[in-house]
């Protein structure tokens, strides 16, 4: 078997799969003519340039290949039968040969059922048929060159029994399907001697891409050096480990690597200040604090932001209903917050809200504070923490109304904000 | 793709559960030494410190030394610790400085996401001396365990302030 299959297998990588074949036109069975399409996904050979322009002449001897493939009990034991054979008898043996080839790459787990086989087998044949068409063109050393430029070995055989083939398909009869079919014969003869030959290292050579292991195997295109696999590797493990964190993070519907990696890097920024604030809040007593994550916090709120108001308050009748409409949404959010992140946030932006970090915040509300009416409280931060309300009434189209809510940290000897702080703000 | 064995595991030793344990205990002691009604700002901001050290100690003590983050977060604290008592550990911070220099080198290949890698470093503990590989890992537990932290805490806010 053995001999066999490294026979066949010179024979596949000598006129490599260079082209195209869906499957199911192979399932057809008919179409000599789509067969220039043929590739085989898992097959691993050696990737050098043939000659592709090839003219099926016969499509029923393909048709009758198949047919007789089909019905041809797959056996792994073949020997080599008698090469001289150019009548049915050589026709069958290719077909044994092509049969145990094909059985050993369903053994060697590369076919997935009849179908993949089929298909095998119908690139074997085109590839006769190719090399037999290059023959027939009188250019023996072509087609030796193209078979040996991954098998080296098979060359030197090559030159004196493509001679001897071209001669016999001189004297011959070359015409219909017995030309086809001795063709064939003569072929595999040939390559069975050149296999035979030189077989160890092309076997070695041919049968390495054909080992289980393929995920190893380059594709085209692709080098097979130790340094690019693992930067492969490298990259699919980095690519899953994106996977993982886009399932954590809110917003994580961006495709681009670089918006993702912002992404995290302002969550984990957003998580870490969160624990500040909290731990803030936890300074007891501190009644304007705990109503942002709390119910019952309506009124705290209200009387924190009217205690709050400093002279800049200048609209006073817009104050009780933007700061009603404000607790309704922080009660909201702030519910929304101790489910789910992600809804809260979803939250925000239906309403047209967003998160903004204070400083912003203030810079906004100064520079559109004097075309509106804002009501800005700047309480004294040496209180503790608490909240700031901050809203300034909607006005034209020109500029959105804003509505900042803003939890102002304590600032101990600093006089201005500590670290950030988290604020709802309108854009 | 993450693994995840503290949610394997039996729940009533999950990661939440063993944090939820370390930092009410965490707080009670911090209560019971330093009252409540201290008005001035030094106070509470020193207050404000602790319960967070304590946070983040707590989470970081549930996860023990599973983690790179967790490691470098408690090795941190023990160097802060005996940097109180007088010594400095300043040799840490030169052997990462070290190690972040080789990674720099070897980071051609990802191109120009070496300013967020950068800063994701800065942001997860011990993040100077893994490789983007371990980094995003490491990220990926350091956020689950975050969100953790801020779910108990304000579920202790809340509860503070409803019993008031």
């Amino acid at each position: 078997m053995q001999p066999c299959s490294r026979e066949m297998q010179a024979m596949n990588s000598l006129l490599n799969p260079t082209q195209q074949i869906p499957l199911q036109d192979l399932q057809i069975n008919g179409n000599r003519h789509h067969h220039q399409q043929i590739h085989v996904p898992s097959s691993s050979h050696f990737q050098y340039p043939t000659p592709t322009s090839t003219t099926h002449h016969d499509d029923s001897f393909l048709e009758q290949i198949l047919s007789s493939t089909t019905s041809f009990p797959w056996s792994d034991e073949t020997g080599p039968p008698n090469p001289e054979d150019n009548n049915n008898a050589g026709f069958n043996y290719d077909d044994m040969v092509l049969a145990s080839k094909l059985r050993q790459h369903q053994i060697n787990g590369g076919a997935a059922g009849n179908p993949f086989a089929a298909m095998k087998m119908m690139l074997m044949m085109q590839q006769q048929q190719q090399q037999q068409q290059m023959m027939l063109a009188g250019r023996p050393t072509v087609a030796s060159a193209a078979a040996g430029g991954g098998i080296t070995t098979n060359h030197q055989g090559g030159e004196g029994s493509m001679q001897a083939l071209y001669n016999v398909f001189g004297d011959g009869s070359l015409h219909g399907t017995m030309q086809a079919k001795s063709f064939v014969g003569a072929n595999s003869a040939t390559e069975m001697t050149q296999s035979q030959g030189s077989g160890p290292t092309a076997g070695e050579a041919v049968t390495a891409p054909e080992k289980p292991k393929q995920r190893v195997r380059a594709r085209r295109g692709q080098a097979t050096d130790p340094h690019s696999i693992a930067e492969r590797l490298r990259r699919v493990r980095i690519a899953e480990r994106m996977k993982a964190l886009q399932e954590l993070v809110p917003n994580a519907n961006k495709t681009d690597k670089a918006s993702m990696l912002d992404e995290i890097i302002d969550y984990v920024k957003f998580l870490q200040l969160q624990v500040k604030v909290l731990s803030m809040s936890r300074l007891g007593g501190a009644a304007a604090v705990a109503p942002l994550v709390s119910e019952g916090g309506g009124d705290c709120i209200q009387t924190s932001a009217n205690g709050g108001s400093h002279p800049r308050n200048s609209n006073g009748d817009q104050t009780p209903s933007a700061n009603d409409r404000l607790t309704m949404t922080e009660h909201q959010v702030a519910k929304l917050m101790e489910e789910d992140m992600g809804s809260a946030m979803q939250y925000l932006q239906e309403k047209g809200l967003c998160l903004m970090p204070i400083s912003l915040a203030t810079a906004i509300s100064s520079a559109t504070s004097r075309s509106r009416n804002p009501m800005i409280n700047h309480e004294n931060p040496a209180n503790g923490s608490h909240l700031l309300i901050q809203s300034s009434g909607g006005d034209g189209p020109s500029s959105p109304s804003m509505s900042v809510l803003t939890v102002q940290s304590a600032t101990m000897g600093n006089g201005g904000l500590e670290g950030g702080a988290a604020s709802v703000s309108k854009p | 793709m993450m693994n995840t064995p503290q949610q394997v595991k039996n729940p009533s030793s999950s990661l939440k559960s063993r944090f939820i344990t370390r930092f009410l205990g965490a707080l009670t002691k911090i209560n019971a030494e330093d009252p409540i009604s201290s008005p001035s700002p030094t106070r509470i901001f020193q207050r404000y410190r602790r319960i967070k050290v304590a946070s983040n100690k707590s989470m970081a003590y549930s996860v023990r030394s599973r983690r790179i983050w967790s490691r470098a977060m408690l090795s941190r604290f023990r160097s802060r610790r005996s940097a109180f008592s007088g010594r400095r550990s300043s040799v840490k911070t030169t052997n990462c400085t070290t190690i972040n220099v080789t990674i720099n080198e070897n980071k051609t290949a990802k191109g120009g996401l070496d300013m967020q890698t950068d800063e994701l470093r800065e942001l997860v503990p011990g993040g100077e001396a893994m490789d983007v590989c371990n980094l995003l890992d490491e990220t990926a537990h350091y956020i689950k365990c975050l969100t953790t932290q801020v779910q108990v805490m304000r579920k202790i806010v809340d509860f503070c302030h409803l019993s008031k």
